[in-house]
């Protein structure tokens, strides 16, 4: 069967296995709540992307402080980000999560995210460090 | 292996066309890193740039990406002090997608949408290396003292870069 295109702005359900009550919800809503951009790397030794969406270059910009630009601009610089990341502990064995937090200017073309030790506040690189970013397209 | 066909793309939202993309194509890791330095921060150390898998299998690919020129467009309109939101995103979707591109090819685009202008602008009458691109190999291996990266400013393809 070949693929096509289904082209539809109301998802509407029965719900007759719970309620029996009609709900309906525009798709333009879940298209809002998507992420916009994701993107899992390493951050340490030679940076690489393991992988990624709607990204175009990562930029190592020194010990624990990245930037990822975007394929498809985001509308506006109000966007939300969530970052988080881990890196192995001084053992070579235990994990810590690193706090990690948004950085640097807001803009529509990149978004700069950040690791370091909650301990001392000090930059640190991530082996596993992960950006999403959700808000609207240009 | 065959070549997958890029469908007719000019007109359909880059979103799409990236999503696309990401289910047919395989991503590429570049062995290329642009190495860069900012003039107006010169105290600063070298920066990394590499290129996204998916970003860089959309660029061999090509009738995906849009000419880099749009996005200098964007980046004007961002730049005025009255900027809101983008009301030029249509320049993403509805300008003709470019062409196939050699991985270097490639690797120039990404300079000229990625990195500032005033580092690869003029690069060459600069009196110390800026903007240097590179193997993965050529890149120090630890990250020893990653905080005072500089270009080396008698920087050739065989030696190190930074």
């Amino acid at each position: 069967m070949a693929n096509g295109t289904i082209a539809f702005d109301t998802l509407t359900t029965s719900d007759s296995k719970n309620t029996n009550t009609e709900k309906s919800i525009d798709t333009s809503y879940i298209f809002n709540g998507v992420a916009k951009f994701w993107v899992h790397f390493n951050g340490t030794g030679t940076i690489a992307t393991q992988d990624s969406f709607n990204q175009s270059a990562l930029t190592d910009n020194g010990t624990g402080e990245y930037t990822s630009t975007f394929s498809n601009n985001m509308a506006n610089d109000d966007y939300s980000t969530q970052v988080t990341g881990t890196e192995s502990g001084s053992d070579g064995v235990s994990s810590q999560i690193g706090t990690l937090q948004r950085n640097g200017d807001y803009s529509t073309s990149q978004v700069e995210s950040n690791g370091y030790h909650a301990n001392n506040n000090a930059d640190a690189d991530n082996q596993r460090m992960m950006v999403n970013v959700l808000g609207d397209l240009a | 292996m065959t070549k997958i066909e890029t469908p007719e793309f000019q007109g359909t939202h880059l979103w799409d066309r990236l999503c696309w993309a990401k289910e047919k194509l395989e991503g590429k890791q570049s062995d290329y890193r642009v190495v860069w330095e900012d003039p107006d921060a010169p105290e600063e150390c070298a920066k990394v740039t590499v290129p996204d898998p998916n970003w860089m299998a959309c660029a061999l690919q090509g009738g995906i990406l849009p000419p880099v020129e749009v996005y200098w467009a964007l980046a004007e309109d961002e730049a005025k002090p009255d900027f809101k939101k983008h009301t030029r995103g249509y320049l993403l979707h509805n300008t003709k997608p470019i062409d196939a591109m050699t991985e270097e090819q490639a690797i120039e685009y990404l300079i000229m949408k990625d990195i500032p202008q005033r580092v690869w602008r003029d690069y060459e009458k600069a009196n110390r290396p800026r903007l240097v691109i590179c193997k993965k190999d050529q890149l120090p291996s630890t990250r020893v003292w990653r905080n005072a990266w500089k270009i080396d400013e008698n920087v050739n393809k065989s030696q190190k870069v930074a």
